[in-house]
Parts: structure tokens; C-alpha cells; sequence
């Protein structure tokens, strides 16, 4: 708790230093992916993040240390040439691209590991920093590599929102973007430039290794909340912002923990509650209004076979008659029943279940749209009578009142169904 | 215009399908008679491919169901084959012309058993029957469109079916590989085969076919070509989709699950 | 050069495992699923960390079934995000392996000092030490390097698993729906697939660690592809490939003195460099007489 209270309160200059950081990167990286999410380019940031191992090496080795500006430089060079070689090999070979990313992103971190375990032999001292870049350090960050990765991070930000139409309209309609005249070329290539350089931002807090995460899950996440570009944007970078942070609190409150990894499970884990709670997409809401729609068709059939009791002039059914209609579903009826009652569209009088008023017209309601849905069939789809009960049994849950209007319109208003049986109407008795 | 038959080697009793959760055929009901050689045509996104799929089980049926010479999918397998679309395999895979054909005997050969001389033999001379015995070891993807297809239709005749579904296969091929193809059906109608085409050329379609089904996401008709190439069915299966079934699709759309899934 | 012992192990290992992972990898590139062999690649390691703390060792069939069960189990998760959820398949792939990946490191990080396992590990094996874990048996035999033990046996069950199952991966993988139509269960075919990638991830994982085991699943694979233009050959040109990737590689880390899997990953890209630039050359020298066949695609 100490912890959490020195953290947050911002007091140490170092641990406000790591958290401007972490949050500029954040916003940089969440932006740069959301765009290359919705161009389905996703796993291009994965590539990236893996290939910038290469140059982070080599830069150790000309600068003999930790020294941001070459290894910036370093990074940036070697991810922008596999981001070229990518598009290279796919237009010039038969591989197709999830191949050729795969083969890329393993190829040059292979020559990553390579450079990485031969720079560990010579033993060099200032070696130590250099494990940070797989896995990340936010700790490690100190006022010098806070001024270049954030300026980077800052520049990234600022052209995203400078170009912010142009890379839209390049991305949702690249052949209009065309014909208006816009130098698409040009603005793909500097949007790569933009990619690799956001990539190479979070590469000593984030890891090369986990790096891709923190492009691609803020915003597959956001996407769930809204289809707004702008919203979608803003919670990307809403989401990455605080799981930075929280990875950043982690590595700086438990000792030796890398802080890529903890960055990754908190921007998972508002991810698959993403998937599972937001609003209209979330699984949860599907399920939900699955299991209502069950629900309205066993209300439905109970109200119907009230009806079509009252339209046989039958003898009028008791709740064990109903009970034996539904097999396998007795529980359900019953709570039905009684909720139907106290919703005052059906009422028990001597040991029977009659309709009221109300849920006459309910009744009615469903039974006509089975109806008209079963002489449309007949009419407009030439269906044989015997063959139109199994679609209007689906239908007649599901036409809205606009469709049923329609439906009456094109019919021109009928009085019979197929199998002539009238079409009940709320002002026959 | 619907001419239901007895016997049918083909029975579609009702059939309602979707596309997750966009429903594409609405209660279609027709049968097919041996021996036909039957065309189905009607408007992009009538759902010609979504009723030759459904046919052959690649797709979710929601309503009805379908029997061929009077079993379900499974019992009759063997005795019926299917023609992809040619767009829909990727060409650039690392196979001859001979290997794709030799696929076509796969479903006869047990689980673990490799091809031997007898469909190698078999292959090779249903590559003759389309013309292709000089391409045997040619790689696919330096064939042109029309060979590709008749690759694909050897693949077919190795199945030694009774039954066949094509879809579309006479997109984008030659004039010479179409009418080869066509009299290629003829022929196994004649010997009482059953082939159903998805076809797009509504003028050439009275000349190929004795038996047309023209859908537009539900049966215009279904019957012999001079009964039902009316103007009057044409119309309806050219002109425009039935509005209520469109919006009663939005409405499943708009649902986030299919209603109609039972 | 004289005879070393030492180096015959390792580039036999190397071999071993570079042809059972390019095998696999085949099918998975004709079936455009390089990335899920990432994705598994990366998903298997919580499972083997945890089957090392449980199990506390490092053989046994325990981390095998474990991990390899974490790559199914991955599998699955991609593919409930991308049907059910909806979520696009780059993205699925994408948040899925992360996350795995991320809850492995931190596993760790946590029992860091309780198991024999470290970050430098989970990255780029331990090829070089290969020789000196030995099984011996309790009348002091020695069998031979463990880690080749679990090399030759991956091996033959890929071998056999490719032998028999060679006419339903092709046609699965070319054309997907004819094989649904004759009646082969494409879904359990699919499903053996990932359990074989992720079975050989898990048995290569010591050798050349969990990331650079992609390297030798995809590019001698899409090396031999560009190369040949039929299955048989494509699959021998890939078991060849993966024994020149291990000789060569184990050269050029012996020289540099860097990590071998590492150096077998950088040689693997060189060999797929150069069989583009043949192409390309060979392309150009042809002329443009041909119709290339991107353009006879629709």
C-alpha cells in the first residue's frame, strides 16, 4: 500500500519521469494500431516489434553502450527494412503474406538472438541495460530516454493527428483516396514510418518481444464499444494508457519484474471483458437477448394455445392441461403462468385459465402474424399449404409491428390463411 | 411455376438457409427428376451457391431438409460430387494437373490408403475425357482459367458419381472449354446422370439446360425449360427482390444470433 | 577438420527438429496459417512452465501433454474470438499468443530460483549444451544426449503422422470444401495438425527456444515453396533445407560465438533471400512472354 500511495503520488521525480513516459508511448502505440487494426494489418506490428531486435543490437555494438540515440536509430532502421521486405517478397514471390510476415519477424529476431548472444560473450558492462529490451523496463528509464523516446512518441502523435483524415480515408476507401487526388503512396509510406516509429518508442519499456500487444489489443478491444473512429481511437488510447501505467507499478512495486509482460495482462484483460461485457457486441448481451428470445417464444405458444381453446369453443384448459402442451418444460410454463397473471393477460377462474382483454389482443396478435406469414408464403413463395406451418411457427415471434403493417398491405388485408382459418383482427370479438 | 415429380433423385422439402446470420434462401421446395440436366439461375445474391452448398451440407440449414435419391447426405455421399467455384482454392499450391484429378477418388479409398495404379489410371482418363492429357504434370497455376476448370471437372468425373453439383463453372473460361463442358453433360445425362449447374448467362442457359430452377432468394420456378423461361417468371426472379423478405432478413441481422435456428 | 563428436550431436539434433518443424510447417503455410504456427509457438510456454514446476523436471511426458494441450488450447481460443466473438482473425491471432506468452514470462519471473528455466532460455534453447545432458541408466550406460532422444522420437511421429495422413492434408489444404463434400472431417484433421505443431514446439522448446522455433517451421518451408511446384518435392527440398539450415548454422555460431538457434534462424533467411532472388532473376530472364499467374487468378 506504502508503495501504491509513494507511486501514484507522483513524488519521485523518477517514477513521474516513467509514467509521462509510459503514457506518451502508450497513446502513440494505441493510435499507430488502431489505424493498422481496422486495415487488417494487425500482425505487421508484431513483425515490426520483432524485427527492431537487430538494430537495437547492432547500435549497441558501434555505440559500445546504452546510448538511446543510436539505438533508436539502430531500431528504427532495421524495423523499417523488414517492413520493406515484407512488401518486397509478397509482391514478388507466390508466398502469401501471413507467410511472409511470420518468415520476416522470425528471420530478424533470429539475427536479433544471434547479435544479442554474441554481444553477451564479449561481456561488456553495460550489457545489463540491454536485457531490458526484450521483455521491458520502465523503471530503468531515465531522463535521457525519456526525452528521446517521448519526443519520438510525441512526433508519432502529433502527424497521426495532423494526417488524420487522409489516413482514414486511405484505409476505409484507398481507391477513392486515389481519385481525389491524394498522394497515397506517399502517405502509406509515411504511415509505415509512423508504425515502426511507435514501435521503436516502447521497445525499452514494452520489450520487442511483447511490444505488438500494446498495438494490436487497445484497439480489438475498443472496437467492441463503439463503430466511431473517434470513440474507437479514444478508448484505444484510454485502455493502453492505463494498462502502461499498471505495468509500470508493477515492475516498480514487485523487484525483477520485467514490465512488458504485466503491461500485456492488463490490456488482456480489459480486452476479453471487452469481449464478453461491452455493450451490443459483448458475447454476454448476444446470450442475454438469446435466452429472452427463448423466453418470448414460450410465452408466445402459451398465449396461442389459450386462443386457439377459446377459437374451437373447447372446453377451457386448467394449468395441468397446459402443463402436459409443453413436455419437458413444466417449470418454465408454470413461472410463466403466473407471470402472465400478475402481468393481467390471463386469470384463473374455477381451476381454469382464461385470456383477458388484454392478453386477447396479445394473443390475437401472434396467431395473426403466423397467419399472414403462412399466406404469404402460400401467395408470394408458391409454397403448397402443407409446407408453410414450419417458417410462420419461427416468424410469428419475430415480426415488429412496421412488418406486420407491410405484410397486412401486401396481402391486401386478408380475412383467411391457407388452411382457411380466419386471420384474427383486435376488433372481431 | 413449380413441376414437382415423382421419384425425384433430388427432394428439397422446405429449405430455409443463412449465412450466419443472414438468411439467403427462404423455403425452397422443389424435386428433380434422373437424368436431368438442370440449370439455376437467377440475380447475384439470389443464393445460387448457398443452395448447391446447403445441398452438399456446407452450410447451416435453419427449416426443412433435403434427400437424395431418397436418403440423407451421409448414406449417398459416394454417389454424388461437387464442383467449387474456381475462384474459391488458391491455384499457386504445389500440385499437377494429375494430382487434382486424382482427388477426385479420395472419398473411395479408406483413411491412411494412398492412391494406387487403378486411379492413377482412372485419372488419367477423365483428364482425356476434358482434353487435358497433354497438361497431365503441368502445375496448376500455370494453367489458364478455362484448363483449371476442366481440371476441375475431371476431378469430378473421377468421383464416379450419380449425381453432380457445379457452381458456376463456366465462369470466366474459353468459348471452347464452355461448349466442351456442355456437351461433356449432355453425355452423362444421357447415361443417367443427374447434373445441377449454377449458371449466370441467362441466354445461353434454354440452350444447355431441359430443366431450369431460377431462384431470387426464394423458388421463382422449378420445371422444364420451355414450361418456365416465361417472361412473366423472369421478371420475377430479374426483377427485384420481395421486399418483405429482405427486411425480414435485416431484422434477423440486426439480432446479434439467428431466430431461425431451431 | 577433425571429427567432433560434440558438433555431430548438435547438428543432428538441429536436423532432427528443423525436418520434423518444416514438415508441419508445410502444410501450415498452403493452408495460410503461419501466423497460428507464431501463435502456438508462443502459447505453448505458460504450459511448459508450469508443467516444470509441478512436474518438477524436465523430462517426462508431463511438460509434453501440458504445453502441448496450452497450443491446442490456443488454437481454440483464436478461433472462438474470430467465430463467436467476432473478432477479426489478425486480431484474434494477435491478443491471444500476447497474452499467453506474457502470462508464461510472468510465470517465470515468479518461480524464478524454484525451476531450471530462464527468459534467455524461453528465447533461444540451449542447443549447445545438448551433449553434455546424457541419459544414463542405473548400470551407469550412457544412452546418448537426451535432448536428441526427444528429437529422434518427435521425428518419427511426424514422419509416420505426415506418411498417413499425406492424402487429407493435401486435399485439405487445397481445397477445403471438396474434402468437407466427400465426407472428411476437415475439423479433426485441422485440429491434428495444431496438436502435432504443438507437440514439436513443446519437444523443440529446450534445443532453440520458444520464438526462433517459428524460423524453422515457416521459412525452410516457404524457401522450398517458391522453389518447386509440386507437394513431394516441395516437402524433400524442405527436409533438405533444414539440414543444410542446421550445418550451416551451427558454423556461423561457432564462428561468431552467438547463439546457435539464433544463427540457424539468420542462415534459414539467407536461403530464403536467395531462392527469391533466383526466382526473381530467373523471372525477369524469361522475359514477359509469360503470363505470370497472379494475373490468371480471376
Amino acid at each position: 500500500m506504502e508503495d501504491f500511495v509513494y507511486f501514484f503520488s507522483f513524488q519521485d521525480p523518477n517514477v513521474a519521469m516513467v509514467v509521462a513516459g509510459i503514457t506518451l508511448l502508450s497513446i502513440s502505440a494505441a493510435m499507430v494500431g488502431t489505424f493498422t487494426f481496422l486495415d487488417k494489418k494487425a500482425l505487421l506490428g508484431d513483425a515490426i516489434s520483432h524485427a527492431v531486435l537487430p538494430g537495437v543490437c547492432l547500435a549497441f555494438m558501434f555505440a559500445g553502450s546504452k546510448n538511446p540515440y543510436w539505438i533508436v536509430l539502430g531500431a528504427f532502421i532495421t524495423g523499417a527494412v523488414s517492413t520493406y521486405a515484407i512488401e518486397w517478397i509478397s509482391r514478388s514471390t507466390k508466398l502469401k503474406e501471413d507467410t511472409v510476415i511470420a518468415a520476416v519477424l522470425s528471420v530478424f529476431f533470429g539475427i536479433g538472438i544471434l547479435l544479442f548472444t554474441q554481444l553477451q560473450q564479449t561481456g561488456d558492462a553495460a550489457l545489463s541495460g540491454l536485457d531490458h529490451f526484450l521483455f521491458g523496463n520502465a523503471i530503468s528509464i531515465v531522463y535521457e530516454d525519456l526525452m528521446v523516446y517521448g519526443i519520438l512518441a510525441l512526433l508519432v502523435i502529433v502527424c497521426l493527428l495532423v494526417f488524420y483524415k487522409e489516413f482514414k480515408l486511405i484505409i476505409f476507401n484507398p481507391g477513392y483516396a486515389q481519385s481525389v487526388g491524394l498522394p497515397v503512396k506517399r502517405l502509406k509510406l509515411l504511415f509505415n514510418t509512423l508504425l515502426v516509429m511507435a514501435v521503436v518508442t516502447g521497445i525499452q519499456a514494452i520489450g520487442v518481444v511483447l511490444m505488438a500487444a500494446l498495438l494490436i489489443t487497445p484497439p480489438a478491444a475498443a472496437r467492441f464499444w463503439s463503430d466511431r473512429l473517434k470513440i474507437i481511437l479514444l478508448l484505444a488510447v484510454i485502455f493502453a494508457v492505463l494498462s502502461g501505467i499498471a505495468g509500470a507499478y508493477i515492475s516498480f512495486a514487485v523487484p525483477h519484474m520485467p514490465t512488458g509482460p504485466w503491461v500485456v495482462m492488463a490490456i488482456s484483460f480489459i480486452a476479453f471483458a471487452s469481449f464478453f461485457f461491452a455493450g451490443k457486441k459483448g458475447i454476454l448481451s448476444k446470450w442475454y437477448n438469446q435466452r429472452n428470445y427463448q423466453q418470448k417464444i414460450h410465452r408466445d405458444h402459451l398465449l396461442k394455445s389459450l386462443y386457439q381453446v377459446r377459437e374451437r369453443n373447447a372446453a377451457p384448459l386448467g394449468k395441468a392441461d397446459i402443463l402436459e402442451l409443453f413436455p419437458g418444460k413444466e417449470k418454465e410454463t408454470k413461472r410463466f403462468i403466473s407471470k402472465l397473471k400478475k402481468e393481467g393477460q390471463i386469470e384463473e377462474k374455477s381451476n381454469h385459465l382464461l385470456l383477458t382483454p388484454t392478453g386477447l389482443v396479445e394473443a390475437k396478435r401472434v396467431v395473426r402474424l403466423h397467419r399472414l406469414w403462412e399466406l404469404y408464403l402460400a401467395q408470394y413463395l408458391n409454397l403448397a399449404p402443407d409446407h408453410v406451418h414450419d417458417m410462420a411457427e419461427k416468424m410469428e415471434h419475430l415480426l415488429t409491428p412496421e412488418l406486420e403493417a407491410k405484410l397486412d398491405a401486401s396481402l391486401d388485408y386478408p380475412t383467411q390463411d391457407p388452411h382457411h382459418s380466419k386471420i384474427p383482427r383486435d376488433h372481431d370479438l | 411455376m413449380i413441376t414437382q415429380v415423382e421419384n425425384p433423385v433430388l427432394e428439397v422439402h422446405d429449405l430455409t438457409v443463412s449465412y450466419g446470420r443472414n438468411p439467403v434462401l427462404w423455403n425452397i421446395d422443389f424435386t428433380l427428376p434422373k437424368g436431368s440436366l438442370a440449370g439455376i439461375i437467377g440475380p447475384n445474391g439470389a443464393g445460387k451457391s448457398s443452395l448447391i452448398k446447403a445441398i452438399m451440407g456446407l452450410l447451416e440449414i435453419n427449416n426443412g431438409f433435403i434427400k437424395i435419391f431418397d436418403q440423407g447426405l451421409n448414406e449417398v455421399r459416394k454417389k454424388i460430387s461437387y464442383v467449387p467455384q474456381r475462384e474459391s482454392v488458391d491455384w499457386d499450391f504445389p500440385a499437377s494437373a494429375l494430382d487434382i484429378v486424382q482427388m477426385g477418388t479420395y472419398h473411395k479409398l479408406g483413411l491412411f490408403k494412398r492412391p494406387g495404379k487403378a486411379e492413377k489410371a482412372l485419372a488419367l482418363d477423365c483428364l482425356k475425357k476434358v482434353g487435358m492429357e497433354k497438361y497431365r504434370d503441368r502445375q496448376i497455376s500455370e494453367l489458364s482459367g478455362g484448363q483449371q476448370q476442366r481440371v476441375f471437372i475431371a476431378r469430378a468425373l473421377a468421383q464416379q458419381a450419380e449425381i453432380y453439383f457445379m457452381d458456376e463453372p463456366f465462369a470466366g473460361v474459353d468459348i471452347s472449354t464452355e461448349n466442351m463442358i456442355v456437351d461433356l453433360l449432355k453425355a452423362m445425362t444421357a447415361e443417367g446422370k443427374t447434373v445441377i449447374v449454377v449458371h449466370h448467362d441467362i441466354h445461353s442457359a434454354p440452350k444447355y439446360f431441359d430443366w431450369i430452377i431460377m431462384l431470387n432468394m426464394y423458388l421463382v420456378a422449378s420445371g422444364p425449360t420451355e414450361k418456365v423461361l416465361t417472361e412473366e417468371l423472369l421478371e420475377k426472379t430479374f426483377g427485384g427482390k420481395l421486399s418483405l423478405l429482405s427486411d425480414a432478413a435485416q431484422l434477423i441481422k440486426q439480432k446479434g444470433f439467428n431466430p431461425l435456428k431451431s | 577438420m577433425t571429427f567432433d563428436p560434440n558438433a555431430f550431436l548438435i547438428i543432428l539434433t538441429g536436423t532432427l527438429i528443423a525436418i520434423s518443424c518444416g514438415l508441419l510447417g508445410s502444410f501450415l503455410i498452403l493452408r495460410n496459417m503461419a501466423m497460428i504456427g507464431d501463435a502456438i509457438s508462443h502459447a505453448v510456454l505458460p504450459g511448459i512452465v508450469l508443467a516444470f514446476f509441478f512436474s518438477g523436471q524436465r523430462e517426462g511426458i508431463a511438460i509434453i501433454i501440458g504445453a502441448g494441450l496450452l497450443g491446442i488450447l490456443a488454437t481454440i481460443i483464436i478461433d472462438y474470438l474470430s467465430t463467436k466473438v467476432k473478432l477479426q482473425n489478425d486480431a484474434s491471432i494477435g491478443v491471444t499468443f500476447t497474452w499467453l506468452f506474457a502470462i508464461g514470462i510472468i510465470l517465470i519471473t515468479v518461480f524464478a530460483g524454484q525451476i531450471d528455466l530462464d527468459q534467455d532460455c524461453v528465447l533461444y534453447g540451449e542447443i549447445a549444451y545438448i551433449p553434455l545432458d546424457l541419459i544414463v541408466t542405473e548400470n551407469n550406460t550412457i544412452l546418448g544426449p537426451r535432448v536428441l532422444w526427444i528429437a529422434v522420437i518427435n521425428v518419427i511421429l511426424v514422419l509416420l503422422y505426415v506418411g498417413f495422413m499425406y492424402k487429407e492434408l493435401k486435399l485439405t489444404s487445397f481445397d477445403k470444401q471438396f474434402a468437407q463434400t466427400i465426407g472428411f472431417s476437415t475439423g479433426f484433421i485441422n485440429l491434428s495438425l495444431m496438436g502435432m505443431v504443438s507437440y514439436t514446439t513443446v519437444s523443440s522448446f529446450e534445443a532453440v527456444g520458444a520464438i526462433l522455433v517459428l524460423a524453422l517451421l515457416v521459412v525452410p518451408p516457404a524457401t522450398a515453396y517458391i522453389l518447386t511446384k509440386k507437394l513431394k518435392p516441395m516437402l524433400l527440398l524442405t527436409i533438405l533445407i533444414g539440414f543444410l539450415t542446421s550445418l550451416v548454422g551451427y558454423y556461423l555460431a561457432y564462428f561468431i560465438d552467438g547463439s546457435i538457434a539464433g544463427a540457424m534462424a539468420s542462415v534459414s533467411g539467407l536461403f530464403l533471400l536467395a531462392a527469391i532472388l533466383y526466382v526473381t532473376i530467373q523471372k525477369r530472364s524469361i522475359g514477359k512472354g509469360i503470363i505470370m499467374p497472379a494475373e490468371l487468378k480471376r
